[in-house]
């Protein structure tokens, strides 16, 4: 029993003695063996090898947020009580900051006359047919605002539900202009971007340019006042220039559902290449706000005072818009 | 008179998912209401332990025989659950059964003095609309879509109950309107819309849906049958998410068709099976009908699955079916 492992045993085989032969292999074996470790750590992450180790939980949960929305490279599996997507929003970013840092070199006058937190509504003058303005108005207050809120931007009916605008616009934030939706953005906390022109606003051809509309029927002043929250008027300068309508063409938009067809020097006789805005310099101008809180609620019964204060409004947003043409030596730069 | 923990529960439409879920869901308490069951069919899986009355709602004598079983087995509350789950072309039995069924329910509570009325209904109700807010609240007035019989009856009924409510004080009635419902084994025709592995939609048109889940929706109708709740309520899932990240994220396809031609190609096979034409089906994927459940919540406590878990959860349970 014990004779297998009798060390002295005669009938063991003696280990060769290779010891000599070893001496000038080692280096060579030390010299393979890092090639084999190099390999492995090719083959692996290298991150993970080289810190030593993998934090398999985030891996775990990586794996299972990815198994949730497998199959969802180009939108979250969450979007907010608007639609507004995170990731798109995330993605878009890129156009977003081409389009305010390069494109319309967008610059803000009266950025310090937004201090303080709490939802707000802006009004701004509207023009051209998309609402690029929207965009870039809630660009330059998420980029430029400590709070890095990002305001909503309230898009026209018609505009809103036109076929595959209505998908795109939900995504990056844009809202279906209505009492209901401003009211319910208010109360929770968000910042609001109306254009209470409206279509008017959008229609406005080229000679008319810079001369604010009728704000309405008094719905954003009664809005501010209902939901206790102040109005900021904003001047948006350079929209205007950026889709110089010519003329309005109604007849055949009205076939496929368009209030009216701008024809500008480029639409439609490029096509859709037409429809590139021109890159004109942006000045966005904001305004002292004007405080509702102290009128109470009660105040948006009174017609004559909405009135007043909406023509009030539209009196400071056409003043901001002379302060922004002011500051812009021309169209172009 | 508003009463807690009624004796005697009275559910119409035992043959419908939810009332008959809602009575299984009364009866696993051990110290659970009398049910009475009223339709025109025996509930075999439910024999023994509820009560059956044989009633048929579209009968014009309807009324008064509810009312002789009602004041008979002295109920004293009614859940009125006898609605279609999916529209069919037979349209004057539809008619017969969700406006004037649900008419001679709200007569017969009146006649036997029924303490209160629980009627289920749908948010599909305020119909898809291009003006509608992203959220409709509970009063928001009930437009339908003009194209879909079903819905059209309902707000009929919806509209008789309107009118009936206020010269009834002594009956409490509680409104609860849900949305599209997802769950493991729910099954009506928007179920198997979303059931084929290529889904046609409409191009250009990518609508934020809500849904509620199955055990979320009973649990609401239970709550209402035991305790009072006058008014109004939607019963929706919290969170929105668009029909395209629904589809991918349940791994289906897309048809995507521009709306002149799927309501063309879609004509025959919708009209010959719900009896509407397309635009009473596709317009709910084309426009937003999304409805605030603040209200719901507030009185039933906040829904458990919100409407990506829903969604999951029914497209997980189908996934499963296919391996059986």
């Amino acid at each position: 029993m014990g004779d297998e492992i009798a060390p002295e045993g005669a009938n063991v085989v003696p280990f060769p003695d290779v010891g000599s032969e070893i001496e000038p292999d080692l280096d060579e074996l030390r010299a393979a063996l890092e090639g084999l470790r190099r390999e492995i750590r090719a083959r692996f992450q290298p991150a993970a090898v080289e810190r030593g180790e993998i934090d398999w939980m985030e891996l775990f949960e990586e794996l299972r947020r990815r198994v949730s929305t497998l199959g969802m490279v180009e939108r979250s599996g969450v979007v907010d009580e608007f639609g507004m997507d995170e990731v798109v929003m995330r993605r878009g970013q890129r156009l977003l900051d081409f389009l305010f840092d390069t494109y319309w070199r967008v610059d803000c006058h009266g950025l310090d006359r937004l201090e303080g937190s709490g939802p707000r509504l802006l009004v701004a003058n509207r023009s051209g047919v998309l609402p690029y303005d929207g965009l870039m108005v809630a660009h330059a207050i998420e980029r430029h605002h400590a709070s890095g809120a990002r305001p909503r931007f309230l898009v026209a009916d018609w505009l809103i539900t036109l076929p595959f605008v209505q998908p795109y616009l939900a995504r990056l934030g844009g809202v279906r202009a209505c009492r209901e939706n401003a009211d319910r953005l208010l109360q929770s906390g968000h910042w609001v971007l109306a254009f209470p022109e409206g279509e008017k606003g959008a229609a406005k051809v080229f000679r008319e340019r810079y001369r604010v509309m009728r704000l309405g029927r008094g719905g954003v002043v009664r809005t501010a006042l209902e939901n206790r929250v102040p109005l900021v008027p904003v001047g948006v300068v350079g929209p205007e220039e950026a889709h110089p309508i010519l003329f309005k063409w109604t007849t055949p938009a009205r076939m496929v559902g368009l209030p009216f067809l701008p024809v500008t020097p480029t639409f439609p006789w490029l096509g859709p290449l037409g429809l590139l805005p021109l890159p004109t310099k942006w000045w966005i101008c904001f305004g002292d706000p004007i405080p509702t809180d102290e009128l109470g609620p009660e105040a948006a019964e009174d017609e004559l005072l909405v009135s007043r204060l909406t023509e009030e409004l539209r009196g400071r947003i056409e003043s901001l818009l002379h302060t922004g043409l002011d500051l812009r030596p021309s169209v172009w730069s | 008179m508003p009463m807690n923990e009624p004796g005697t529960v009275a559910i119409t439409g035992l043959g419908t998912f939810l009332g008959q879920r809602l009575a299984e869901r009364l009866l696993e308490d051990r110290a659970h209401p009398r049910i009475v069951a009223l339709g025109p069919r025996r509930p075999l899986r439910l024999e023994g332990r509820i009560h059956f009355q044989d009633v048929d709602f579209t009968e014009p004598t309807a009324d008064s025989r509810l009312a002789e079983i009602l004041a008979d087995q002295g109920v004293e509350v009614v859940v009125h659950t006898a609605f279609r789950h999916s529209p069919t072309p037979d349209l004057d039995f539809d008619h017969e059964l969700e406006t004037i069924g649900t008419l001679h329910v709200m007569n017969a509570c009146a006649a036997a003095k029924v303490g209160r009325l629980v009627v289920a209904s749908s948010t599909m109700l305020y119909g898809p609309r291009p003006d509608n807010p992203n959220f409709l609240s509970e009063d928001h007035p009930l437009r339908g879509h003009p194209e879909a019989h079903n819905v059209q009856n309902r707000v009929e009924a919806e509209r008789l109950l309107a009118e009936w409510i206020p010269r009834h004080p002594d009956t409490e009635v509680c409104v609860l309107r849900h949305c599209w419902v997802m769950g493991p084994t729910y099954d009506d025709h928007v179920v198997r819309y979303f059931e084929r592995p290529v889904v046609p939609m409409l191009l250009g048109y990518d609508p934020l849906l809500q849904f509620v889940h199955e055990e979320d929706l009973v649990h609401a109708f239970e709550q209402a049958t035991l305790a009072s709740h006058p008014g109004v309520f939607n019963i929706v899932g919290s969170g929105v998410l668009p029909l395209s990240t629904l589809l991918a994220l349940a791994g289906k396809r897309a048809l995507q068709l521009p709306s002149p031609l799927l309501y063309r190609l879609a004509y025959y096979p919708n009209q010959s099976q719900t009896g509407d034409p397309p635009a009473g089906f596709y317009d709910y994927l084309r426009y937003l009908w999304v409805a605030a459940g603040e209200r719901g919540w507030a009185e039933f406590g906040e829904p458990v699955y919100s409407t990506q878990e829903a969604w999951i959860s029914f497209v997980s349970s189908r996934r499963m079916r296919r391996y059986r």
